[in-house]
């Protein structure tokens, strides 16, 4: 198929300034989790017992968890729609996906007070299940191994033209053996992130009167699931974007178009969702707030319609800088509304104030740090980046990009 | 195009190992929420017309619990010296607090209320928080219908998402610990007399032995609501005419009466509709997997899917090849 093209691992030098600069900011964040570690969560973070996930859970987790969605966004298109002609986005949108999901899993190894009894989530027989928190746990430690195995085919098919006799039949044995299992493999990732990221919303369903009656609503699962496929196609377009400034990956412009329609569809929805659930409810008295509620609700509700609109118009689906603008509003949408849901607008009681401290700052930008150093490093090792020439760079692993499932 | 049996079976293999995981979750559903009774539920009644705000409660509450003095409500003084919480917190269960708005005034006495259906126990990952003797452990020595809202530390890993869920803002944590706990009220059940018999012999509430007005005391639930009663239809003009915890939020085992004139709002207590919030947020959230055949479907649709359209690009690469 002509669609199918090939990606390469980037190579070039690992520690290269960008590199030190990550690796920087992730080491100052290890330098605070070393004294969050010694003397508590307290001295490190503002958070209280009004705000007590502070910046941790809302950003690291709700949002980190939703751009990493691309490999549950993409995945839906290419596999159960089988529409082929996405296939370049899978690997970039897998990795991304598999990083943010695993710093996801991490940053909360953090956050957790008795962090050394976490490995009770084995115990599958004292499981509540009625936890939404149980089943995000669960679900996203699952997924996060579900995903990395869904990068170890570029993984394999780098091994299978190494120069090490050892790696390279390490390759062709594991490579073709996993293709079989890879439809099995991958419809897990199709319903993982349709748990979990439901349950992202549904987390919040028990703060009934913590949560802003503007964003408390049954619909919270629902919308949470919709805001993450968004934010998902989103990031990927953003991300073919600066791989393509930096490296030179191969953008087409119509291949973004057409996936952003589905974007703005799904914006829509949001926004549609949002709106009817709200006068349903008879809570559109809540929009004569003239405080930060009403501000919040008006600039969601443009970061979801202005991208939605501008998906559809000829004019910026041509524009690579218009759709590149568009697609990072659909991404600060979702976030704004999550951040909101959690933080801005949830409010424990009169006398709780919060706003994050520099240490949970430097770790919530650690941790993204180190993502984005992971996913360089594998870009530069694997084959997992399609890029528009081929010449001065590695052969290494030039196979044609299939779907997962035939490689 | 042709399905090989192979394939089917194939996929019916991986369908059965979700299955085993999602017919957990379906339990999950099936436990939910058939009203709880607990005839032998204990509680405590607490007349704000009757406190008159010595602290006594406060004071022996640490004692009974072995918590530490905390003077942030001495802050600025020259030499902070007393207990004196300005909240419930990390070292402190139960705290008097006082309600005023000009002429108006009240006492309130805040610790964990023991919801009936407590959100905390709700969203706790594996049961530390629990109702004493339920959940899906057992714990040696816990009594079963008791209704206590008890904290096991052991399988607690401190994820504080019962702070987030509980509307009282009960459940406290140890902000500057490196091996923190959650510190909240358990209605002193470490205090229980087993030679003794009825609601003492589960627990002893210090701060109901020690109260000199009797302004909080100790008892079965059913029986602190019949006092309840009594003492509202004996003197209606005392109180508001109102029992906070028979039905808000779903009910919870301490009840609380006050004066005329001053709503249970003012006294910090949230507005809560009769269902409760662990209510709410399970049938949200359960319901769509219908027992957990939503996701098995999910799954077993995705797989055989996925693996026709593959089988189809193998075989029209095939083709191209053949050519």
């Amino acid at each position: 198929m002509s669609a199918h093209a090939h990606p390469k691992p980037i190579g070039g030098k690992l520690l290269d300034p960008t590199m030190k600069v990550l690796l920087g900011l992730f080491g100052l964040a290890v330098l605070i989790m070393i004294y969050r570690f010694a003397a508590g969560v307290g001295p490190v973070s503002n958070m209280t017992d009004g705000y007590a996930w502070g910046i941790w859970e809302p950003i690291n987790v709700v949002v980190f968890t939703g751009i990493g969605a691309g490999a549950y966004s993409v995945g839906l298109l290419c596999y159960l729609l089988n529409k082929g002609r996405y296939h370049p986005f899978v690997r970039p949108a897998v990795l991304v996906g598999a990083v943010a999901y695993s710093l996801g899993g991490s940053s909360i190894l953090i956050a957790l007070g008795r962090y050394w009894n976490a490995y009770l989530l084995a115990a599958v027989p004292i499981w509540n299940l009625n936890s939404v928190l149980l089943e995000v746990a669960v679900c996203v430690i699952s997924y996060v191994l579900v995903l990395w195995v869904e990068v170890l085919p570029a993984v394999l098919e780098g091994a299978a033209e190494s120069k090490s006799p050892a790696f390279a039949r390490l390759g062709r044995i594991w490579g073709p053996r996993l293709s079989k299992a890879m439809p099995f493999v991958i419809a897990l990732a199709v319903l993982l992130p349709t748990m979990h990221q439901s349950s992202l919303g549904g987390l919040m369903l028990i703060a009934t009167t913590k949560v802003d009656p503007l964003w408390h609503t049954w619909a919270l699962p629902m919308l949470a699931l919709i805001s993450c496929l968004s934010m998902g196609y989103g990031a990927v377009v953003v991300l073919t974007n600066l791989l393509n400034f930096t490296w030179k990956a191969k953008v087409d412009q119509e291949l973004f178009a057409d996936m952003s329609k589905v974007n703005g569809g799904l914006l829509f929805l949001f926004a549609g969702l949002r709106v009817v659930d709200i006068v349903a409810q008879g809570k559109l008295h809540y929009l004569a707030r003239l405080d930060h509620h009403l501000f919040f609700f008006l600039l969601e509700m443009a970061l979801f319609l202005v991208p939605a609109f501008q998906f559809f118009s000829p004019r910026v689906r041509r524009n690579r800088g218009r759709l590149f603008g568009a697609a990072l509003m659909s991404i600060a949408a979702g976030a704004l509304w999550r951040v909101d849901t959690y933080l801005t607008c949830f409010n424990a009681g009169e006398g709780w104030q919060y706003f994050p401290s520099v240490g949970e700052t430097l770790i919530t930008i650690g941790m993204a740090a180190v993502g984005v150093a992971v996913f360089l490093l594998v870009s530069r090792l694997f084959p997992v980046v399609v890029v528009e020439d081929a010449h001065g760079h590695s052969h290494v692993g030039a196979g044609e990009v299939r779907p997962a499932v035939s490689r | 195009m042709r399905i090989s049996r192979r394939s089917l079976l194939k996929g019916a293999a991986a369908a059965g190992a979700a299955g085993a995981v999602t017919a957990l979750a379906g339990k999950a559903e099936a436990s939910e929420h058939e009203p709880k009774h607990r005839p032998d539920a204990v509680g405590m009644l607490y007349d704000s017309t009757l406190c008159v705000g010595c602290r006594a409660c406060v004071t022996k509450c640490k004692e009974a619990n072995q918590l530490p003095v905390d003077a942030s409500a001495m802050q600025g003084t020259e030499k902070p010296v007393y207990d004196a919480p300005n909240d419930l917190n990390g070292q402190t269960k139960n705290i008097i607090k006082v309600f005023k708005d000009g002429e108006r005034f009240a006492f309130m006495k805040q610790q964990c209320m023991h919801c009936v259906d407590p959100s905390c126990v709700s969203v706790c990952m594996m049961g530390a928080l629990h109702k004493e003797g339920e959940g899906t452990r057992t714990i040696a020595g816990e009594t079963k219908g008791t209704g206590i809202v008890a904290y096991d530390k052991a399988t607690c890993v401190g994820c504080r998402y019962c702070q987030i869920a509980c509307a009282f803002n009960v459940p406290k944590f140890e902000w500057l610990e490196p091996l923190p706990r959650i510190v909240k009220c358990e209605l002193c059940r470490h205090r229980a007399d087993k030679t003794k018999q009825g609601p003492l012999a589960v627990a002893n509430p210090a701060c109901c032995e020690v109260c000199p007005r009797e302004a909080v005391i100790y008892g079965k639930r059913e029986e602190l609501l019949a006092i309840a009663r009594r003492r509202l239809a004996a003197d209606p003009k005392r109180y508001n005419g109102k029992i906070y915890g028979e039905k808000d939020g779903g009910g919870t085992q301490v009840l609380y009466l006050a004066a005329a004139g001053i709503g249970f709002h003012d006294l910090g207590l949230p507005d809560l509709p009769e269902t409760s919030a662990a209510s709410f947020s399970e049938h949200v959230s359960h319901t769509p997997y219908l027992h957990g055949i939503t996701p098995l479907v999910l799954y077993g649709t995705a797989a055989f899917v996925i693996h026709r359209n593959k089988q189809k690009e193998e075989t029209a690469e095939r083709h191209e090849e053949g050519k």
